[in-house]
């Protein structure tokens, strides 16, 4: 059974943007998926779905074999993790208290009512801070640190949900090279100690070339490629990158070249 | 009028465009009408102002000695006041704490749930707090604590307008960081919401208490206890020095606190 | 070994950090101390709850539609007190603003005595103030122009002065590098650029004394207050429930009103 199946998923914004068009998709248990293609083609949309955040106007979106539907949105969202761009850390808690935000799910609210937390999630939290190497920054305050750290935070909340599938939205596209290299290792590095099923937004090549078992390739909110990252030629390349009215234009050879 | 016409209305040289017709004159003339008009149907007499204007100055040399004999007592009723005052802004705090959160757009589970939540701030901040006061007099008997209900009331639909357009204001990223973990509407509302407003929050409730501290100081008019009453029949029986008095006590005290909150709000801010 | 699952907050101490429980058990306390001082009894509240939903029960009864010319009346000239309150207000703390602003202020020893003056004017609700002038002047709609204008002389003049305090400081270098005198520089420079914080304010201001002169009328001075209390004290639920009505509509409309008004102001200086 896939971890997540995506059945011709459309979605359609209230202003007419139609930014996807009957996606389908299976991510099998355990896999490393980049989701590769240039701003606007809809990637972000894809994950957003996936997670609940936007609901899909047509189609369906299984998880672990489950529905995704009003009725179970929170537990499914317990099992999907999300790391985000703007990491969307809440500035004014600590870090650790930012990572016990991922055991939320599992918890009744009258507890969080009050800030309370089981002595076993603190442990969660304090093993995901360790996976991810903040351990001394367990105490600072989360808009202190600096913006690798703080998606290191925001990977180390993931993990503290103890999530089947970690959806990572652009997360390296605010950081620096040396920063983007660490945050993808660490990604991959979960799912090969982990086993947790990993999907990536990604629109640098070299990154989706180096981390990837698969790589899918959106434009125009369709997918225009799936395969293994050595099955992606220059030829696909170009389709994924493409813009409408552009197809023989040097610069995106150019482009390609150098990515 | 066909075209000819108009051709040759035209001004032969070159000149300015046309200067853009300015309202202001028209604004000003209107208001002035509307503000004569009101003069003449409130039927203010000048000659009564002016009168009253050259009494003046003989009215409030009657408060010239202040009696500060009783000064006890009204300190008593000062802190019976500021008591009131406190416990009001309380009130206003737990009211605006639950139904700030249904009020925000972008927290709110539901839109019936914002719809309600927005209509019964909106409720509560249109009753005037002397309204209220006199119900809760009237359901309760005299005393304090119908006007601090009544403070309560009226202010939490404000304190609940101002935190929910906080709770709006709050980055939309970390209402989804949170939400994206599978957290619920109290969750959210704990862990996105309050903590990235506290400091906006804390400086409103201050406001507030600042706002009701004066407030509790008049409620005595309607028989809500503190020191208002006090003042209401020393002014009724003509006794300026005792008025003098009390009214140097209301107005030490309002001073007291708006430094103390000004203080404190700086330190916050 | 059995793990016992034990409550604990995200600090190094596993304790909820100190300021914070320091600051809730304050409050606590003084809430506590000032329990009996305020008559705060539950049982006494529970059961006036049930007073409160007789009196609410007996609100519900036939209007009395008799009475309606009259509460129009009245409520126009609260309406009109407020009105006027705020427009001869607005007069007197344009001037009163500049000489308190830091920027526009001749000296400081000026800008020291308006600010206190100022805080003077607005310690005092306007209730007080209306008593004061009832006394002074006799009854009627006067004294709580009166009493509405010199609280609201307190609070816009104090507006004002904030909002010419922190206008560009380029554009007022820039007219008085054309040779304009003191004067001019705050009428060409400052209050242009301090506008649309003026009209917000004055919405403000008006919302809010549209509340005050409602109850102004409790000391005879004008508008729908005394018919209020009347009512009230004479049991008569049938125009008490026009009164409480007529009030609600318009304050909340007024309220829609500056809302949107602040928006479009808000919005407009933005684009």
């Amino acid at each position: 059974m896939s971890a997540i199946s995506i059945q011709s998923v459309s979605k359609r914004f209230p202003n007419g943007c139609e930014a996807l068009m009957g996606i389908n998709a299976e991510i099998q248990p355990g896999s490393f998926t980049v989701v590769l293609g240039p701003s606007g083609a809809g990637k972000s949309t894809l994950l957003r779905v996936l997670n609940g955040l936007e609901a899909s106007t047509d189609g369906s979106v299984r998880i672990g074999g489950e529905t995704l539907g009003k009725g179970n949105l929170r537990k499914l969202r317990a099992s999907v993790a999300m790391v985000f761009q703007q990491f969307n850390l809440v500035d004014r808690l600590s870090v650790v208290t930012n990572v016990l935000t991922g055991r939320l799910a599992h918890r009744s609210w009258v507890g969080s009512l009050f800030y309370l937390f089981r002595t076993e999630d603190m442990e969660v939290a304090r093993q995901a801070l360790a996976r991810v190497g903040l351990t001394d920054k367990a105490w600072s305050r989360a808009d202190k640190l600096s913006g690798g750290q703080q998606q290191r935070v925001g990977i180390a909340r993931a993990l503290a949900q103890r999530p089947k599938v970690i959806l990572a939205d652009e997360p390296v596209a605010s950081l620096d090279p040396v920063a983007s290299e660490e945050i993808m290792a660490l990604l991959r590095e979960i799912r090969d100690r982990d086993g947790i099923t990993v999907v990536v937004n990604l629109h640098q090549v070299d990154l989706a070339r180096r981390f990837a078992d698969r790589i899918i390739g959106m434009n125009g909110g369709r997918v225009v490629f799936d395969g293994t990252p050595a099955e992606l030629s220059p030829q696909a390349l170009r389709t994924i990158y493409q813009r409408e009215g552009m197809e023989h234009d040097n610069s995106l050879d150019l482009a390609l070249a150098y990515a | 009028m066909n075209i000819h016409d108009l051709k040759s209305a035209r001004p032969p040289q070159l000149s300015l465009p046309p200067k853009p017709r300015n309202p202001m004159p028209v604004w000003v003339a209107t208001t002035l009408v509307t503000l004569w008009l009101i003069v003449w149907d409130l039927d203010i007499s000048f000659e009564a102002l002016v009168y009253g204007v050259a009494d003046m100055g003989e009215y409030f040399s009657r408060y010239g000695q202040p009696d500060f004999s009783d000064l006890s007592r009204y300190l008593e009723l000062m802190g019976i006041t500021l008591a009131t005052a406190l416990w009001g802004t309380a009130f206003a705090l737990l009211v605006a704490f639950f139904l700030a959160p249904l009020a925000a757009r972008n927290f709110a589970p539901n839109p019936v749930a914002y719809r309600v939540a927005r209509e019964i701030l909106n409720f509560m901040r249109a009753m005037p707090d002397l309204l209220l006061a006199l119900i809760f007099v009237a359901a309760l008997g005299l005393g304090p604590l119908p006007g601090a209900l009544a403070l309560g009331v009226h202010t939490a639909g404000f304190l609940g307008k101002f935190f929910a357009e906080s709770l709006e204001r709050v980055d939309q990223g970390v209402c989804e960081g949170v939400a994206a973990t599978g957290a619920n509407f109290p969750q959210r509302v704990m862990y996105a919401g309050w903590p990235s407003i506290l400091r906006e929050a804390l400086g409103y409730t201050l406001y507030i208490l600042d706002r009701n501290v004066r407030m509790a100081s008049v409620l005595g008019l309607v028989g809500a206890g503190g020191i208002g009453l006090a003042l209401h029949d020393t002014l009724r029986l003509f006794d300026y020095g005792q008025s003098a008095a009390l009214i140097l006590v209301i107005l030490a005290t309002i001073l007291i606190i708006d430094y103390a909150s000004a203080w404190l709000r700086g330190r916050l801010g | 070994m059995t793990t016992v699952s034990i409550w604990r907050w995200p600090t190094p101490s596993g304790l909820p950090p100190l300021p914070l429980v320091g600051g809730a058990l304050a409050l606590l306390g003084a809430l506590w101390l000032t329990a009996p001082v305020v008559e705060v009894d539950f049982v006494r509240l529970l059961g006036a709850l049930g007073r409160m939903v007789a009196f609410a029960g007996q609100m519900f009864v036939t209007p009395d539609w008799h009475y309606v010319p009259q509460l129009l009346a009245k409520m126009l000239e609260t309406i009109e007190m407020t009105v006027l309150g705020t427009a001869i207000a607005i007069v007197v703390s344009l001037p009163l603003g500049l000489l308190a602003a830091g920027n526009a202020t001749p000296h400081p020893l000026v800008y020291r005595i308006t600010r206190d003056l100022l805080s003077l004017m607005r310690a005092l609700p306007e209730l007080v103030w209306a008593l004061v002038f009832v006394s002074a002047v006799g009854l009627g709609p006067l004294p709580g122009v009166m009493a509405l204008a010199f609280v609201t002389v307190g609070f816009m003049g104090k507006f004002f002065a904030e909002a010419i305090e922190v206008v560009d400081h380029k554009a007022v270098e820039g007219v008085r590098a054309h040779g304009a005198g003191w004067l001019q520089v705050r009428l060409f420079a400052m209050l242009p650029q301090a506008l649309p914080d003026f009209v917000g304010t004055v919405m403000y201001i008006l919302d809010h004394n549209l509340r005050a002169a409602t109850i102004l009328g409790l000391v005879g001075a004008g508008g729908i207050g005394y018919d209020l209390v009347m009512s009230m004290r004479l049991f008569q639920y049938d125009r008490l429930l026009l009164i409480a009505l007529a009030i609600y509509l318009v304050v909340t409309l007024l309220d829609r009103l500056s809302d949107r008004l602040r928006s479009r102001i808000i919005h407009g200086a933005r684009a």
